[in-house]
């Protein structure tokens, strides 16, 4: 790898929830945090239920304040431990993909992926197209009028992840965004996501609890322990690409890592 | 039940439609039944208490040709309007600036919670003291009265916007302008549509209650008139017209729901 400076950089982040009546300690979710992204990387990160992956995510997209640390884009510090100065997206630069899929009801599907270009004044036909070409490209065609109620889970996760892939943030963050689908589902929408990341080599922040996912997407996987959070493992996921995610179970590179992570998830 | 009915349905496809039609044909005998009682009611206490419905229509009738009737539902249904304007702008307004605003809100909200306790039409002599006899006073109660509607449905509305998608839109990069529109705004329409279904109503009784104690045109001075004249035709007629204006306002409401709220899955046949 190049020394370029990262793309992104967590140091020591911390956060400690307010003591709550009967607990003696503050509750520290996350501790003394540090990692960091280069451009173009997919990091996963992988984590027991209740190991602050949320949070962190939370945190990273400013939606959030730390309690402690700081968070370096592009090496300029952005505010994160200062309540009134969050900024949420860090100006449209982080893309947050939520657990939930957060979709407006009211909005179509086509009018959801087109929200962030309206409110953001990049609405034109060069983006409109964008967006009918993501909309095509994770099988969405023929359902742009349909409103989010009408639509499958799986189809309401495409379209918030291609909602914010269409106005094409330098970093995004995703929260087990296919945490909630079935089997199948799941496979074909991790397969949909690497084929997109493949046309353009995003950053990734990708945050799960299931191991395989971690290891089929990222260039890197990162171990988070139960709270408070540390890094306890940094592994580097040299799979070729492209990866069949079906087809990976058999691959005995994939089964070490897979055991090696294994052995740090408690 | 559902269980043994859904497939006997199923069979007999003629049957959920006589079913259907059974409702309409329900509901048109019992206004005639209304109809016709009324009819017994007013030969049983007479013409001096209850007029009978062909007395009434006739006077409608009578009226509406000489446009009597139409000039004081013209200056109600303006009244109705001006006041309602002013009431729903000031209810909708409000909620939003206060939004922005978290801690004069929670300094004010005990006063405007409890300021909703005030009977609005027992505030009617001081609106005349201060604002004379002319529609002022009138177009008070009538902005107050509404105001309090939309403004509770609003402000309510507005708590209860899911913050995670107020934080979405955020992180795609909406203003605080574009969220109030796209966001809040959407999300609280059923809120402020329940609310206009009972303001507009309401907007019309107030104007007419207010025509009772000033003024000399409207349907409230062409009810109040008729009674004083011992005119028992004449005020069955103009109570008539209020309900029909009310009822006719109510039908545009729905067709606005229905457009604006098409999205919902639920809800949809819901009216009142």
């Amino acid at each position: 790898m190049t020394m370029q400076p990262p793309l992104l950089e967590v140091r020591g982040l911390a956060k400690r929830f307010a003591t709550r009546v009967g607990e003696e300690a503050p509750r520290w979710v996350i501790r003394d945090l540090d990692f960091s992204v280069a451009e173009g990387e997919f990091l996963t990160i992988v984590g027991p239920s209740g190991s602050g992956k949320t949070t962190l995510l939370n945190m990273i997209a400013q939606v959030d304040t730390a309690t402690e640390g700081s968070l370096l884009f592009r090496a300029q510090p952005a505010p994160v431990t200062n309540p009134k100065a969050l900024n949420p997206g860090l100006s449209c630069q982080i893309g947050y993909v939520t657990q939930e899929d957060n979709l407006l009801p009211w909005r179509t599907a086509l009018d959801n992926v087109l929200f962030p270009l309206m409110v953001q004044g990049r609405l034109n036909a060069e983006s409109r197209a964008r967006a009918a070409m993501l909309m095509e490209a994770v099988g969405l065609k023929g359902f742009e009028s349909h409103y989010p109620h009408e639509l499958s889970g799986g189809m309401c996760k495409r379209v918030s992840l291609i909602r914010t892939l269409v106005y094409d943030p330098p970093v995004i963050l995703m929260d087990e965004p296919f945490g909630a689908l079935d089997a199948q589902t799941r496979v074909q929408l991790q397969t949909d996501l690497l084929r997109l990341w493949n046309l353009g080599r995003k950053t990734i922040v990708f945050v799960t609890h299931d191991i395989a996912e971690a290891i089929a997407l990222a260039d890197r996987t990162l171990v988070l322990c139960r709270a408070p959070a540390k890094i306890i493992g940094n592994h580097i996921i040299d799979i070729p690409r492209p990866r069949d995610v079906d087809g990976l179970l058999a691959n005995p590179r994939f089964v070490a890592l897979y055991q090696a992570i294994r052995s740090q998830v408690q | 039940m559902t269980v043994l009915d859904a497939p006997a349905d199923a069979g007999f496809p003629g049957r959920a439609a006589l079913r259907r039609h059974g409702v309409l044909i329900g509901r048109l005998a019992l206004a005639a039944l209304l109809v016709a009682g009324w009819h017994v009611l007013a030969g049983a206490i007479g013409p001096l208490y209850v007029a009978a419905p062909l007395a009434v229509v006739e006077r409608i009738a009578a009226d509406l040709g000489s446009g009597e009737l139409i000039r004081h539902s013209y200056v109600t249904l303006r009244l109705s309007a001006i006041g309602f304007a002013i009431g729903c702008a000031a209810g909708v307004v409000l909620p939003f600036v206060l939004r922005r605003m978290p801690r004069l809100t929670a300094a004010i909200e005990p006063y405007i919670l409890a300021s909703v306790g005030i009977p609005k039409y027992a505030l009617m002599p001081l609106f005349i003291l201060w604002a004379g006899i002319d529609d002022a006073p009138k177009l008070l109660l009538v902005g107050v009265l509404v105001f309090y509607v939309v403004f509770i449905a609003v402000f309510a509305g507005i708590r209860s916007v899911d913050r995670k998608l107020v934080t979405m839109a955020r992180v795609l990069g909406a203003s605080e302008m574009a969220i109030s529109r796209h966001v809040v705004w959407k999300s609280l329409t059923p809120f402020f549509l329940a609310a206009l279904k009972i303001a507009l109503p309401r907007a019309v009784s107030a104007t007419i209650i207010g025509e009772f104690l000033v003024g000399n045109a409207g349907l409230g001075y062409y009810i109040e008139n008729a009674r004083q004249m011992v005119d028992i035709a004449g005020v069955f007629a103009g109570i008539v017209v209020s309900i029909i204006i009310v009822l006719a306002i109510n039908a545009l409401l729905t067709l606005l729901d229905r457009r604006v709220n098409a999205w919902r899955p639920v809800d949809r046949d819901m009216r009142l």
